[in-house]
């Protein structure tokens, strides 16, 4: 099933009440930009693999299938090759309880000038000709009983984590998601399941009541 | 072990220990706690709004549409889907409040049994078309040259208000049609004539907050009568420094009589007698003035003397008096009638006695003031009753009609057998049902016109009852189309508009864009601030509705001549059929939804079906106990349901729930309990023409069949003596835990 757009319905929204968001971190979508640009040029590859302060890994693998996607997204490219924060894409990581596919509109913010050649681009090109977001699979995904935030987790490890520069952000994501930036799609290479987040919240100390995930 | 031997506790015990042992091994067990990747779709947005966040949700206002009250909703959504909708704090009419029903919009609007396509009768049964193909059947059958007269079109709809009725009037014009028939079952339409007539207007604004007494006659204010969710604020103020006390006489207990401070069982059809007699002690016994009043109503009082009226009604010398003592010591007080009082011959008598009441007690003016009149009439509502289902059925019994619009109304439902409308609706030729689902009605139709949702479509609502200024609702989209070929009410009048050639329409694409343009031309006073049309339009949508100023005159105090007929007793049909409303089901138009199935009627806790409710008395007589079967016959036929004994009922009286006993309607109504609404006798309001509901003569008989339970919460009607929070009294307090200077 398709989520829907908003941008299609001329209904308006009541914005005092509007977001919940809390607010705390929001950094400029164009800070990153530059920070990724930056690094990508100058800084990474002298401080490349950083380990995380302050953070005990969770351990486990899990080896997923091949998930086909409607283009061959090439994260190696954008977050190894070109050290673009995978926050800058995943915006909404931060701020909410999913991190969110990037809106097709971010895409065609850099692909309407960068690689116009290639293949891929000129699929991601046809879908937004189409006004069609690209149907990408889920390969990540918790139960609908298990409560998972991204931004609560972000908050940890890195907003409110000394010594943690938002730079390596990635580190913290591989805690779950792996090496994505050795991938081209995404693979599934933890088990996020119980097990796993129990050991992780053990060893790092985060909240153990059943309710704090089970709500 | 026996399962059967199988005890509560040992159940838990259990289930206890294998959830301990589910939850450790099942921890790291990836088959149970993962998902299959791969498998859902993800979808992003395309350019999203600024202000939306995937995980976040995002408010919007809009008004609700499961009764006509309209009250204000704020409905959160998130990624493109309406997940919960809550009242919008600003409305004057809910006041941030929703009722179950305004709750349950959502599984309106996510129904499984929603009709996702139009549908023609083809050789006799519905087939799925495009739109082309049924709106070319409609252009046919009603457009510029179709050649229909327009005396021989009709429209049946619910209650409509708001740009809506300017558009189908527009087509009734447009047709030379004068046949709009509103179409309510839960109503106040004989309230509404008494009220216009005795005080000068129609709907009254009641100010619960200036009683210091309210006896309502069977007005179930906070349950089913007018618009409930305002009127428990309203009650929610009556209710607190000083407390108001609320008396409600009734042959059947509604939610407000179970919150009454006295509850009277009035034998069914006496209500008014009560109200004359309780005249009759203020007169005699407080000295009120009736000086003023024509001779023949002092004299109707005077004839009302306490010995009549307790034999007549049923109820005690004793509480007649400590009513009229009550209502005599306190004043300003509030009377008010409703079902039960409404759904005689003489139902307009009735309620002209209970507001005659109001006129001796001098509350016209101090709790009853003036609604007011809305500015703009061609946006004003036109409020559903019963009088206008009879004389649809008549004009399609007598053939008067070629082509019926139908629309928010299910006649094939909610008319009494005896006025055979299934048949009378064959005698239209050409029937169009605009619907959601596939009701009683609509698998009768010719043509079905799926509409979209309330939450998926616009309008703008003006209600009967407004409190203090008035209002004109607005509703927005929260959400895309669930089922894209499904269209707005306004959208196909639109369409339909077209095919007449109305050059005023002509230039609209949608609903929408006229209503836009509908809302530039509303004049400058109604305007949020003075700006652009684009952040008026903005601002309307963002609050929910437009505030209006109502015109208000001072009420007048008129009498009408009242004449109480005997309630005649037969001894072939001795008890009457209470058809009672409750907030839930309503009329049976909320059948289809499971939340309301599955919450309790709030008197008998009943799910899930429809029950006979009588007296312990009553059953005792019919040697009859709980989960029996009842036959319940009437003179026009019978229905079978479940017995429930319960206290809060007339001896004389048997209620049946509406809202069940669907044919058609979806999974969850279809074949599930009885509809007492079908086994009404011919009978009507003297006056205003509307169904006499409440007067059925019924008789009961036991039908053999194995004992089965009904299924309800609870098990006991009582606290059996204790209580549920335990109090003292501060004499004992004092005594026994050594008083306010004492810390446990």
């Amino acid at each position: 099933m398709s989520v829907t757009q908003y941008s299609s319905l001329p209904c308006v929204p009541i914005r005092k009440v509007g977001t919940e968001h809390s607010g705390s971190h929001r950094v400029p979508l164009i800070s990153f930009l530059i920070v990724a640009l930056f690094a990508g040029l100058v800084l990474l590859p002298v401080i490349a693999h950083a380990e995380v302060p302050n953070a005990i890994p969770p351990v486990g693998t899990y080896d997923g299938e091949d998930v086909k996607q409607p283009i061959e997204f090439p994260h190696n490219i954008h977050a190894d090759v070109n050290k673009i924060n995978c926050m800058y894409c995943h915006t909404y990581a931060r701020r909410s309880k999913v991190a969110g596919i990037p809106p097709t509109s971010k895409c065609m913010g850099c692909h309407s000038v960068i690689a116009t050649d290639k293949e891929r681009i000129k699929k991601l090109t046809e879908y937004w000709e189409k006004r069609q977001p690209p149907p990408w699979k889920k390969v990540h995904d918790v139960p609908d009983f298990v409560h998972f935030t991204h931004e609560k987790h972000l908050k940890r490890f890195v907003f409110d984590n000394e010594g943690m520069p938002v730079e390596h952000v990635d580190e913290v994501c591989a805690f779950c998601h792996g090496e994505v930036k050795k991938m081209t799609v995404a693979h599934k290479v933890k088990p996020l399941n119980m097990g796993f987040c129990r050991r992780c919240h053990e060893a790092n100390g985060g909240p153990f009541d059943c309710w704090k995930c089970h709500k | 072990m026996n399962i059967d031997k199988l005890k509560r506790r040992d159940f838990l015990k259990i289930m206890g220990w294998s959830g301990v042992g589910t939850t450790l091994a099942g921890c790291d067990l990836p088959s149970t706690v993962t998902l299959e990747e791969g498998k859902e779709t993800v979808t992003s947005y395309m350019v999203p709004e600024e202000f939306v966040i995937p995980g976040i949700g995002v408010y919007y206002a809009t008004t609700c549409q499961e009764c006509s009250a309209g009250c204000g909703v704020h409905g959160r959504v998130r990624e493109g889907r309406v997940l919960k909708l809550e009242g919008n704090p600003d409305s004057p009419i809910n006041r941030g409040k929703l009722c179950q029903m305004g709750q349950s919009g959502l599984q309106t609007h996510y129904n499984p049994d929603r009709i996702e396509k139009p549908m023609m009768r083809k050789d006799g049964t519905l087939t799925e078309v495009t739109w082309g193909e049924a709106l070319d059947l409609v252009d046919s059958k009603t457009g510029s040259t179709s050649g229909l007269s327009g005396d021989r079109f009709a429209m049946l709809t619910q209650t409509i208000s708001g740009h809506q009725a300017v558009l189908l009037d527009a087509y009734l014009e447009s047709i030379g049609s004068k046949n709009h028939y509103v179409h309510e079952v839960v109503n106040n339409a004989v309230w509404r004539q008494v009220s216009q007539d005795m005080l000068g207007d129609a709907s009254p604004r009641l100010r619960f907050d200036r009683a210091k007494v309210i006896l309502s006659f069977g007005a179930d204010f906070i349950g089913t009568w007018v618009s409930q969710v305002h009127f428990a604020t309203e009650y929610s103020h009556f209710r607190t420094s000083p407390r108001g006390m609320l008396i409600q006489a009734e042959p059947k207990m509604t939610l407000t009589g179970a919150n009454a401070d006295l509850w009277l069982a009035t034998r069914p059809g006496t209500d008014g007698v009560l109200a004359l007699g309780i005249a009759n002690i203020l007169v005699s016994k407080h000295g009120k003035d009736i000086s003023g009043l024509p001779y023949s109503i002092q004299q109707l009082i005077k004839s009302y003397n306490i010995t009549r009226v307790q034999e007549i009604t049923g109820v005690s010398g004793e509480h007649i008096v400590r009513v009229a003592d009550v209502l005599g010591e306190r004043s300003p007080s509030l009377v008010m009638a409703g079902a039960s009082a409404e759904g005689f011959e003489h139902g307009y008598e009735t309620v002209a006695a209970a507001m005659l009441l109001n006129i001796i007690l001098g509350n016209v003016g101090e709790t009853l003031e003036s609604g007011g009149t809305f500015p703009f009439p061609q946006l004003d509502t036109r409020t559903g009753n019963t009088s206008d289902l009879l004389a649809f059925a008549k004009a399609a019994g007598e053939q008067r009609l070629d082509v019926a619009f139908i629309y928010g109304a299910n006649p094939v439902y909610t008319a009494p057998d005896y006025l055979g409308m299934k048949e009378k609706l064959d005698n239209i030729p050409f029937k169009v049902s605009f619907t959601s689902f596939m009701d009683e009605t609509a698998a009768q139709a010719d043509l079905i016109l799926p509409m979209a949702s309330y939450l998926e479509d616009w309008g703008t609502h003006v209600v009967d009852y407004q409190a203090g200024e008035g209002l004109i609702g607005v509703q927005q989209p929260l959400m895309e189309k669930l089922y894209p070929e499904t269209k707005g009410f306004g959208d196909v009048m639109i369409a339909l508009l077209k095919m007449r050639n109305v050059p005023a329409y002509s230039q609209y694409d949608d609903y929408y864009a006229y209503l836009r343009d509908a809302f530039t031309s509303l004049p400058a006073a109604l305007k949020i601030q003075a700006g652009s049309e684009k952040v008026f339009w903005d601002q309307a949508l963002q609050k929910g509705f437009l505030t209006v100023n109502r015109t208000k005159q001072p009420l007048a105090t008129r009498t009408v001549a009242i004449n109480l007929p005997e309630m005649s007793q037969d001894s072939g049909y001795p008890y009457r059929l209470i058809p009672s409303a409750r907030l839930g089901l309503w009329d049976g138009r909320h059948a289809n939804i499971p939340w309301l199935q599955e919450a309790p009627d709030q008197i008998s806790k009943v799910v899930w079906d429809a029950w006979a409710e009588i007296h312990p008395k009553t059953a005792a007589k019919l040697g009859v106990k709980e989960g029996d079967l009842l036959k319940i016959t009437s003179a026009q036929g019978s229905i079978e349901a479940k017995v429930y004994i319960y206290k809060g009922i007339h001896p004389d009286a048997i209620a049946v729930p509406l809202g069940q006993g669907h044919e058609e309607y979806g999974r969850y109504a279809k074949g599930r309990g009885v509809n007492p609404l079908k086994i009404l006798d011919p009978a009507v309001d003297k006056k205003t023409g509307e169904l006499a509901h409440h007067a059925t003569r019924v008789q009961v008989a036991k039908v053999a069949k194995p004992h089965d339970n009904l299924v309800r919460f609870g098990g006991s009607e009582t606290q059996v003596g204790r209580k549920i929070v335990a109090t003292v009294t501060a004499d004992q307090y004092e005594r026994t835990e050594g008083g306010s200077g004492h810390v446990a």
